[in-house]
């Protein structure tokens, strides 16, 4: 199952609180506190990592479960890449980054990528 | 009956007032639920809605209410948008699962009878941080029923779509 994009409405939803409220401790000013957060909910934006860095302080949950479906997609693509330095650097050993890369290569194959 | 429990599924209850609407992935995972009144043009916009959360929420199942079982009574347009919802939800390739409310209670109360604020009572207690402030005051003989029942009735719905637990 690919996860969705992020999980903030639910986690919002989980502490009672409204989109203005969660703007507010986002630390949005202006009269649009709860429109930038409502776009984020419906992944119309991705938000700053200082954004994703405070609704991780609000809702109390890891970054990556919040945003859950966008660090599958890195993961991903971080392992996509580690297969083909994998490739590259199969003459050159040194353990430590060898074992590094065959561990990031080994999730592309266990999450293999749809792109 | 599902095997696999890593899949996200769509509850939909199409009723009188509009619809309620709930998201899970995995048994014990609600993800979403609410509930969307529809006053004028009902069908025509309670079909946009369901279509807006199938697209938004890509699930991999839908399940909607056995509306054709004897155990149900459903009126005639309620019915329709039912089909409606079926037809539009295999046009997306997403496969559709009815559950009968005596499945809902059969897997929630543990008998085949029971109340609508029983079932939504057992359901608050199940998921306590997302429903428990959202538990309507139980019904009384002069009342209407609250709309805030839709959500339960989704919530209902999707949890008798997993397995039970042995």
């Amino acid at each position: 199952m690919k996860s969705l994009p992020n999980y903030l409405q639910s986690q919002r939803k989980r502490l009672s609180l409204s989109q203005e409220e969660a703007g507010f401790l986002l630390g949005i000013g202006g009269m649009g506190k709860g429109e930038k957060v409502c776009r984020d909910e419906s992944f119309a934006r991705e938000p700053s990592l200082q954004d994703a860095l405070a609704y991780e302080a609000i809702y109390g949950v890891p970054v990556r479960e919040l945003f859950a479906g966008l660090y599958q997609q890195a993961e991903q693509k971080v392992a996509a890449r580690a297969k083909i330095l994998n490739f590259r650097k199969r003459r050159k050993l040194d353990a430590r980054k060898q074992a590094t890369i065959i561990q990031l290569a080994a999730k592309a194959s266990a999450n293999p990528s749809k792109e | 009956m599902i095997k696999n429990k890593h899949i996200r599924i769509l509850a939909i209850a199409p009723l009188s007032r509009g619809l309620g609407y709930a998201l899970m992935e995995g048994p014990d995972k609600l993800v979403a639920s609410g509930n969307k009144s529809i006053l004028r043009d009902k069908n025509t916009k309670a079909l946009a809605w369901a279509n807006r959360f199938i697209q938004f929420y890509q699930p991999d199942v839908l399940v909607l209410p056995n509306v054709t079982a004897a155990d149900t009574r459903r009126a005639a347009r309620i019915k329709t948008l039912h089909r409606k919802i079926i037809a539009w939800a295999g046009k997306k390739q997403v496969k559709v699962r009815l559950v009968s409310v005596t499945q809902v209670r059969t897997q929630l109360l543990g008998a085949a009878k029971g109340t609508k604020f029983a079932v939504s009572q057992m359901l608050a207690e199940k998921f306590p941080a997302e429903l428990g402030t959202r538990l309507p005051p139980k019904r009384r003989p002069w009342m209407s029923e609250d709309p805030r029942m839709d959500i339960f009735d989704a919530v209902g719905l999707a949890v008798a779509f997993w397995p039970k637990d042995k």
